[in-house]
């Protein structure tokens, strides 16, 4: 009984510290949630890999910054292939910009010809505001052992401007090189740039 | 209505979009301009030659709709000017007047509603001569956003005369402007910041104040955006209680920001943070 009662009480108060606390250098806390296909993802699942999350709206400018200009896809194509896992995040609440239905997000990225591992449809918010996510984009990054290594922008250049991501430091391309070559994160953190992320409210 | 379909549904945003840059029925070019106004002006009616001058970019905004301070907090971007001058001006920054936080919970942004001016100090060569036409330009790329945000860019124009004697023009609105410029802080002030836990504490031993003041933090990432500032009482002044930004992983080592007192408006705070729990009281020089 105790066992089982401590063993209850630790997972309890992890998720209580975790969620008051998404911070590089800790654990990423779990989720669950699911894709455009249906299907059920659980963070947890993918413990022995890199994670990307990235926070998605596609009528915000800043995503389309990332979009139109293929770069985003780009980003998915190269690290998935590398055996990043890549989850898109979709926390607009019906009614705001950016919500979709799993059909219109599977025609999105179809006609992006975007291919993250999947895309997550978070209408209630709450893998949102489990990691305060910000903006659109806003991207994190969790290392194989499921240690959130990166939180912030996608890079160094805050504008909607598809003419700067050519002269742009890539901060989400930079920390995976860094962390599959085991050496720390140069840059863990930075401000994050985009539209606010449409919760509800 | 059209515009509301347009934000509403993304599906047919695209299209919208390509629709409304199609010149029918006046619609303007770009979506932004339905929502904000901009004009360049200047203070002086004339360039006098080696004289400084204030051109100023006016924003007015439709109800509803912001654009962003220089820290625009956890959302959006400030404006940029890239200025077109004839040879030899030299054109300063955007001097920012202090701004208001735009709260939506369970964030923060800085910014202006209604109408903001962003003034610019811009020195002209001396070796100008009466009678010539100086034309400025300045191409401005900034957002507004409401719910949504949309990015504007828009190419202003100017002619000014070059004389001898200048007049102002819109005096008013600059003198008004000027008033919410971030100002030194008075030399009787006291003035520390201390990094306690997952705070900063922000000691203004500055008298006493009727109202709680406000900190608007310069660099991002600072603080949390959206955290109530709690305002305690202390020997001589408040002490304002900021929480950490908790994507500091380095201790900050300076605080930067405008307070924003009432009455008084807006002062430029620059202070060493104390990582102890010592009371480090700064003075100025």
């Amino acid at each position: 009984m105790n066992r089982n009662l401590i063993h209850g009480l630790m997972v309890t108060l992890l998720l209580i510290s975790s969620a008051y606390a998404v911070k590089v250098g800790e654990p990423a806390p779990d989720f669950q949630a699911t894709d455009s296909n249906g299907q059920m993802h659980k963070l947890s699942s993918e413990h022995g890999k890199f994670v990307v999350l990235e926070w998605h709206n596609n009528g915000c400018p800043y995503t389309r910054k990332h979009y139109e200009s293929g770069n985003m896809q780009r980003l998915q194509k190269d690290w998935t292939s590398k055996g990043v896992v890549w989850f898109t995040v979709i926390s607009s609440a019906p009614g705001q910009q950016g919500y979709v239905t799993a059909q219109q997000e599977n025609e999105y990225l179809k006609q992006m010809n975007a291919s993250p591992t999947a895309a997550l449809l978070d209408p209630q918010g709450e893998v949102g505001r489990l990691y305060s996510a910000k903006t659109t984009p806003h991207m994190f990054i969790i290392n194989p052992a499921g240690v959130l290594i990166y939180d912030g922008a996608i890079d160094d250049k805050a504008t909607t401007e598809q003419a700067d991501i050519a002269g742009a430091k890539n901060y989400v391309s930079q920390a995976l090189e860094e962390a599959a070559a085991g050496k720390p994160v140069g840059m863990p953190t930075s401000r994050p740039y985009g539209c606010s992320v449409k919760y509800a409210h | 209505m059209l515009n509301r379909s347009c934000i509403r549904w993304p599906g047919v945003f695209f299209a919208c979009a390509v629709w409304l840059v199609i010149p029918v029925f006046g619609f303007p070019k770009n979506p932004a301009d339905e929502h904000v106004q901009l004009e360049l002006i200047s203070e002086q009616n004339a360039v006098v030659p080696g004289k400084e001058l204030w051109f100023g970019i006016r924003i007015d905004l439709q109800d509803g709709w912001h654009t962003y301070w220089t820290n625009p907090g956890d959302s959006g971007e400030a404006a940029r000017i890239d200025w077109h001058l004839p040879a030899g001006y030299e054109a300063g920054a955007i001097q920012w007047p202090y701004p208001e936080r735009l709260s939506t919970p369970p964030f923060a942004d800085y910014g202006y509603q209604h109408q903001v001016l962003l003034m610019v100090p811009v020195r002209p060569p001396a070796g100008l001569k009466e009678g010539q036409t100086q034309k400025i330009g300045a191409l401005v790329r900034y957002l507004v956003c409401r719910e949504v945000c949309i990015p504007g860019r828009k190419e202003l124009e100017l002619s000014l005369p070059v004389q001898t004697h200048a007049a102002s023009e819109s005096r008013e609105l600059f003198e008004a402007t000027r008033s919410r410029l971030p100002r030194p802080v008075p030399p009787s002030w006291r003035i520390s910041a201390t990094s306690r836990g997952d705070e900063f504490l922000l000691n203004l031993r500055i008298g006493k104040l009727d109202k709680e003041p406000e900190f608007f933090p310069l660099e991002a990432e600072q603080i949390e955006n959206a955290a109530p500032q709690e305002a305690t009482a202390i020997p001589g002044g408040i002490r304002l209680h900021l929480k950490k930004s908790k994507h500091l992983l380095k201790p900050a080592s300076r605080l930067k920001g405008v307070i924003v007192i009432s009455p008084g408006g807006g002062y430029l705070l620059d202070v060493p943070v104390l990582q102890s729990g010592r009371d480090y009281t700064q003075t100025r020089h």
